[in-house]
């Protein structure tokens, strides 16, 4: 929708002007009474969402919207940048995460707390990917230095994060293993049936169910009996519905609080609490 | 297949939609008294405050990898209340989070509810703490914190993915009471093997109305039952139809997939 425009003195102004900007902007909020504030948050909510109501239900295209080319909705083009905008502007909230984390472990480290280490050996690892995540960027993999540079920040990559990532994750097997172990006893009726459809869901998907049932023919009713088949139609169609029942359950009460949000309806917890 | 815009249809059922629970959000407010079914999960979050204070060892709040959308808000409005019980009772809440955003929100609603409590020096601000914003070291981390800090009480209501089992299984090896409650459907199996309650469906956006019996809240409720209770007559409906008219030349779908009926 925006065409970018490559003028360096353009860039400085452009600059400035969002720095002022910004800066006027949070002077004059700082300066609202209490009141004021909490309606300039519901003016903004309402219209922030009034224009994502209108772009979903107005038509993509009708006679209505006689003003644009081709009579199309006038909302649509404006949908991937505010998204893009709205990216932008909580990215700026990582600092806090950043500025939490090394309160916390600054304070570990400087009360020399139980575990101090742990929280020394975080700052080592915080800088040691910034600067060498940065310098990586703007760094040649063709001089020597670049080349040491590239280096370390694939060992600090691949070798640390993404294999530290991967372990976390095949946790996951071990652990619905005991969570199977545990769950799948006959206690009563409904669990034997759980058990049981557990067990036929499981035999459908490893190759020694499938083998077991192998010889039953496919172009027959028989057939249905094969084990993978018994497994899909119990995740498709028994699983399928209870699974599909919840989520428009879910679906509508998202869409009561989205409307309690967006009207401001939104009582108890911290909706009520002044600013 | 992603629906861009909405057709009339969508748009008449959604002003329906709308409109009832508007209206029940009207009534609720003018007084009129409704009733709102026992839900086991949500009543033991009072007996598992009580539970980690005898013990004398703190709880632990997550409220899941989202931003601020509506289930972690929801899941923050059970967190208030949380929280409000652990100033009442002098007990600690932990609360990791995973989104800088929520962190700014935690730790204000954290703060008001020792202060509205009337102890506001009791609280303490480290106990919202950042953890990552990666799935799996969040998960990490919060694992750590639930072993480290022994928590007697766990609570997790949020948007889980993966890391749901991970989290729910470090708490049973803590040896920790866990409530869970998610609107993640692929999460709810193991929150149900892991957890001692768990909220599932739209219990997890029943749980504020359910523990502050806040009219505005208990009107959206009924609304809320009255919608379904619609789109469940659309569904008998389009069985029907698909059974006298055939897939192609079902009325409804053409009504709300023209592009499935092939029209």
């Amino acid at each position: 929708m925006f065409s970018p425009i490559k003028s360096t003195a353009l860039l400085w102004v452009a600059i400035g002007a969002a720095v002022i900007g910004w800066a006027g902007l949070l002077y004059g909020l700082s300066r609202l009474r209490a009141r004021e504030k909490k309606r300039l948050i519901i003016a903004t909510t309402f219209l922030g969402g009034l224009f994502y109501v209108l772009e979903f239900f107005l038509p993509e295209k009708s006679s209505l919207f006689f003003w644009t080319k081709g009579n199309l909705n006038p909302f649509t083009p404006f949908l991937a940048p505010l998204g893009v905008a709205s990216l932008a502007i909580g990215a700026f909230a990582f600092m806090l995460g950043v500025i939490n984390l090394s309160l916390v472990h600054g304070g570990n480290i400087f009360r020399r707390r139980k575990g101090w280490y742990n929280s020394a050996a975080f700052f080592f690892a915080l800088l040691a990917m910034i600067i060498f995540g940065l310098w990586q960027s703007y760094s040649k993999e063709t001089t020597p230095v670049g080349k040491i540079v590239h280096r370390v920040y694939e060992c600090l990559f691949q070798g640390a994060y993404v294999s530290l990532d991967s372990t976390m994750f095949s946790l996951l097997a071990f652990y619905m293993a005991a969570a199977a172990y545990r769950a799948f006893r006959l206690r009563s009726g409904e669990a034997t049936v759980l058990v049981a459809a557990a067990f036929l869901v499981m035999m459908g998907q490893v190759p020694a169910g499938m083998w077991a049932t192998h010889s039953l023919p496919t172009n027959q009713w028989v057939g249905n009996l094969r084990a993978e088949n018994i497994a899909l139609w119990l995740l498709g169609v028994i699983s399928m519905s209870g699974l599909r029942a919840i989520n428009f359950g879910v679906g509508v009460g998202a869409l009561a609080m989205s409307l309690r949000l967006w009207l401001n309806l939104e009582r108890g917890a911290f909706f009520e609490q002044e600013f | 297949m992603k629906l861009e815009h909405a057709n009339l249809f969508h748009l008449c059922l959604m002003i329906v939609m709308c409109s009832i629970i508007l209206a029940t959000i009207i009534t609720a407010r003018r007084g009129r008294r409704l009733f709102i079914r026992r839900i086991p999960g949500l009543s033991a979050i009072d007996e598992t405050v009580g539970r980690a204070t005898e013990m004398g060892r703190p709880m632990l709040f997550s409220v899941g990898l989202g931003g601020i959308d509506p289930p972690t808000l929801q899941g923050l409005g059970v967190m208030t209340h949380v929280a409000r019980l652990a100033a009442r009772y002098g007990n600690r809440l932990l609360v990791p989070v995973s989104d800088p955003i929520v962190l700014a929100v935690a730790e204000e609603a954290t703060r008001e509810a020792w202060l509205a409590e009337g102890k506001p020096e009791a609280h303490r601000p480290e106990d919202v703490r950042f953890l990552s914003g990666e799935q799996f070291a969040f998960a990490a981390g919060m694992m750590g914190l639930m072993m480290r800090e022994e928590v007697a009480s766990t609570f997790l209501f949020g948007y889980f993915y993966a890391e749901s089992l991970l989290l729910a299984e470090a708490g049973q090896e803590a040896g920790a009471i866990q409530v869970a409650g998610t609107p993640a459907t692929t999460q709810i199996p193991f929150f149900i093997v892991s957890c001692d309650y768990t909220i599932i469906g739209d219990e997890y956006y029943a749980a504020t109305a359910y523990l502050t019996q806040e009219p505005t809240l208990l009107g959206s409720l009924v609304g809320q039952d009255v919608s379904k209770a619609i789109l469940l007559l659309l569904i008998i409906l389009g069985t029907v139809l698909s059974l006298i008219q055939g897939e192609k030349a079902n009325l409804l779908i053409r009504l709300l997939a023209p592009d499935l009926a092939g029209g």
